[in-house]
């Protein structure tokens, strides 16, 4: 910080004490705690969106890597001991399907969802930092403005010595009012614009967030179903009635029977 | 204790073995088989990984939709104190109409899914983990299996040794003995674990894809249940609003298309513009409306940062009687003023024109600015107080001409008739003289 950066900040630290403990009366603009407030509100769910907008995307991938991952270790499995059985068919079918899934995923999704939601929310996010520098400026000024209004009343009040310090008091206090009232003009004029737009602004996100979740979910479900061709046509209605757990129960039975996994 | 003593005896041979002093015996067929246990051991570790992995990422999915719904529905409601978005916004209608019902759609997919993810953890990840408890009873065998083929190898080895020994001792004699029972008992445990280890691992390995095949079906179902639950939801919600079967290129396209102007508005907004230095900003913002300036002062002798700021020039005072005062501009009415320059006191104001418009006029600041004393501009009060008014000196004033009235700083002067301007020559009394003074030199009380 520079020298006379610190010396302000010192300057307004004085000030805010002397707020605090009433001494130097403080400026509220009803206007602005109102534009501020709803700014805050929508910083945060503009914050909270981007963060769930990339999640989702990266839940879209990661669900899709990872039934890749499972895939190939299932191959393993079948590699073990043989590789021509139906299972082992199906396990490869499997694998192709989502091989496909996976990649067609960030081939075709990636783009549009960084395009229609990311980039728009990222840029929207952007802007905060900005504007919270124009209301942090705003509000370092309106201390000064504050420090100057109560120095030349009391100089007013109680004349000094020197006859010359008032008026020079007298044009402090009109620059720091009139560079605080040109800050704050700004900020109540333009946050309800800012505010405004974000109806149109997002608009347009909707549809495509909507049309993308469809997609995935499209492109899944039918990548997925074309595996069932292999499978035995009983296993479907095995699973629904709950059978396939029964299997997997006897097959581990059986593997504590061995005499290698008895024995101690 | 027994372990320990037993992997003591084992140590010697194992680093004779390794430094290739000692015979080590191998079963290739059983190394085959080893080998795939390993491979399945490894595979059943990830597969546990992967499945958590996925079940995460779709409990991920379906929570940050709904959250991602909830922060969108709110954003198309009023904020605080806004009211009637639908009327402002006709375009967004659709949207606004629809933002309730897609939240409430992804807050019921993220409820059905938590049974699904439920399903997988007792249908999946239980059994691997059951698996794993076997293979480990397995994988123990095996390095039993290692430790009685470590010592019969050891055994075997000393015997031999024993029996090449040409001249034996009594007490190598006594040794022979009872290492010959020693090999025995070693070859048979291993021979014992290795045939079984042999026959049942095959066995185990049949089992595996046995294990492998109900619980890849189910797992597969469970996942394409997921994707189903999804697909179901979301065209049940679209349905009738929304075109959802477009080509996935065709999103971003369309994206772009709708996209209006709202975008290039924010960006032109000043408070999304970089900050730049404050009098910068002071000195547009009185270019771009000097109206927004309230303050009644002329705004060209404010000393430090916006002393090239852009003002109106002050109006010269329109009922001249005399001369300008000292203060005044040698720009200004120059012919007027050169009759006073010669000894003129320290010019107290310069009141000189807008700086911004010529560098004469700038030097002519910046002249002013050193000059001294450097009387700040006031702020004109109205004389509405009919009454006995005063007016305090700010500086010596020497008299220039009969009728001038002399004061020191700080004297308190009777005034008795100002003009508006503080450019002009005001009459005042003090200490009984009236006369004449230049209104910048005192500050009224």
């Amino acid at each position: 910080m520079s020298w006379s950066g610190f010396k302000k900040s010192m300057n307004r630290a004085g000030t805010t004490l002397l707020q605090k403990t009433g001494q130097i009366e403080r400026t509220v603009d009803q206007d602005f705690t109102t534009e501020e407030s709803k700014y805050k509100t929508f910083e945060k769910e503009c914050a909270a969106l981007q963060k769930d907008g990339k999640a989702y995307l990266d839940a879209m991938r990661a669900m899709s890597s990872a039934q890749l991952r499972l895939a190939e270790t299932i191959d393993t499995f079948y590699g073990a001991s043989d590789r021509s059985s139906d299972g082992a068919m199906a396990a490869h079918a499997y694998k192709r399907s989502v091989e496909e899934l996976d990649s067609g995923i960030s081939r075709e999704l990636d783009a549009p969802y960084r395009t229609a939601i990311l980039d728009p929310l990222g840029k929207m996010n952007a802007y905060f930092p900005i504007i919270n520098e124009h209301i942090s400026k705003r509000n370092k000024k309106l201390l000064d403005y504050d420090a100057a209004r109560s120095k030349v009343r009391k100089m007013t009040e109680k004349p000094s010595e020197d006859p010359g310090r008032l008026p020079k008091a007298q044009q402090e206090h009109d620059e720091a009012k009139e560079i605080f009232e040109l800050l704050n003009d700004q900020l109540v004029r333009e946050i309800p614009v800012l505010l405004e737009q974000r109806v149109p602004y997002f608009d347009p996100s909707f549809e495509a967030m909507i049309r993308m979740q469809c997609k995935f979910a499209e492109e899944g479900y039918e990548k997925l179903s074309g595996v069932q061709r292999y499978f035995d046509d009983k296993v479907r209605d095995d699973y629904a009635a709950g059978q396939l757990d029964a299997q997997v129960e006897g097959v581990l039975q059986e593997m504590r029977e061995l005499s290698i996994c008895s024995a101690a | 204790m027994k372990g320990i003593t037993k992997a003591i005896m084992r140590t010697p041979h194992l680093m004779t073995s390794k430094v290739g002093m000692s015979k080590k015996s191998t079963d290739p067929e059983f190394d085959e088989y080893q080998r795939n246990f390993t491979t399945i051991e490894g595979a059943t570790d990830k597969f546990l990984k992967d499945t958590k992995a996925f079940t995460e990422a779709v409990n991920s999915l379906f929570t940050s939709g709904s959250s991602f719904a909830t922060h969108f529905n709110t954003l198309f409601h009023p904020i605080a104190s806004e009211y009637d978005l639908l009327g402002k916004f006709p375009d967004a209608a659709h949207t606004i109409k629809n933002v309730d019902a897609y939240q409430s759609a992804l807050e019921d997919l993220r409820t059905t899914v938590a049974p699904e993810l439920e399903l997988i953890e007792s249908r999946v990840v239980g059994p691997i983990k059951e698996l794993q408890v076997v293979m480990k009873a397995i994988r123990k065998m095996i390095t039993k299996r290692d430790h009685k083929l470590v010592d019969y190898d050891r055994f075997n080895n000393s015997l031999t040794k024993l029996r090449e020994k040409k001249e034996k001792s009594l007490s190598d004699e006594k040794n022979l003995f009872k290492l010959e029972q020693d090999f025995e008992i070693a070859s048979n445990d291993y021979d014992n674990l290795n045939n079984s280890m042999k026959q049942d691992l095959p066995r185990f390995m049949l089992l595996a894809t046995r294990f492998i095949d109900p619980l890849f079906h189910s797992f597969f179902y469970m996942q394409l249940n997921i994707f189903y639950m999804l697909l179901e939801k979301i065209n049940q919600f679209s349905d009738g609003k929304y075109e959802v079967s477009v080509p996935a290129a065709q999103i971003g396209e369309d994206f772009i298309a709708k996209r209006g102007e709202s975008a290039a508005v924010v960006d032109a907004l000043s408070i999304v513009q970089r900050f730049i230095s404050t009098s910068k900003l002071v000195s547009q913002g009185r270019t771009l409306s000097p109206a927004s300036s309230t303050l009644g002062r002329s705004p060209s002798s404010v000393s430090t940062s916006t002393s090239t700021s852009a003002a109106p020039p002050p109006a010269p005072p329109s009922t001249f009687s005399r001369s300008l005062p000292p203060a005044a501009p040698p720009a200004a009415g120059a012919s007027a003023v050169s009759e006073k320059a010669s000894y003129t006191p320290p010019p107290p104001n310069p009141a000189s024109p807008p700086p911004y418009s010529a560098g004469a006029a700038a030097a002519a600041a910046a002249a002013a600015k050193r000059a001294p004393p450097p009387p700040p501009p006031l702020k004109p009060k109205p004389a509405a107080a009919p009454a006995v008014h005063y007016v305090t000196a700010l500086y010596d004033f020497v008299p220039q001409a009969d009728g001038d009235l002399e004061f020191k700083t700080g004297d308190r002067i009777e005034l008795v008739e100002r003009t508006n301007s503080e450019e002009d020559w005001w009459t005042g009394k003090l200490n009984g003289k009236q006369g004449i003074f230049p209104g910048n030199y005192v500050q009224e009380n």
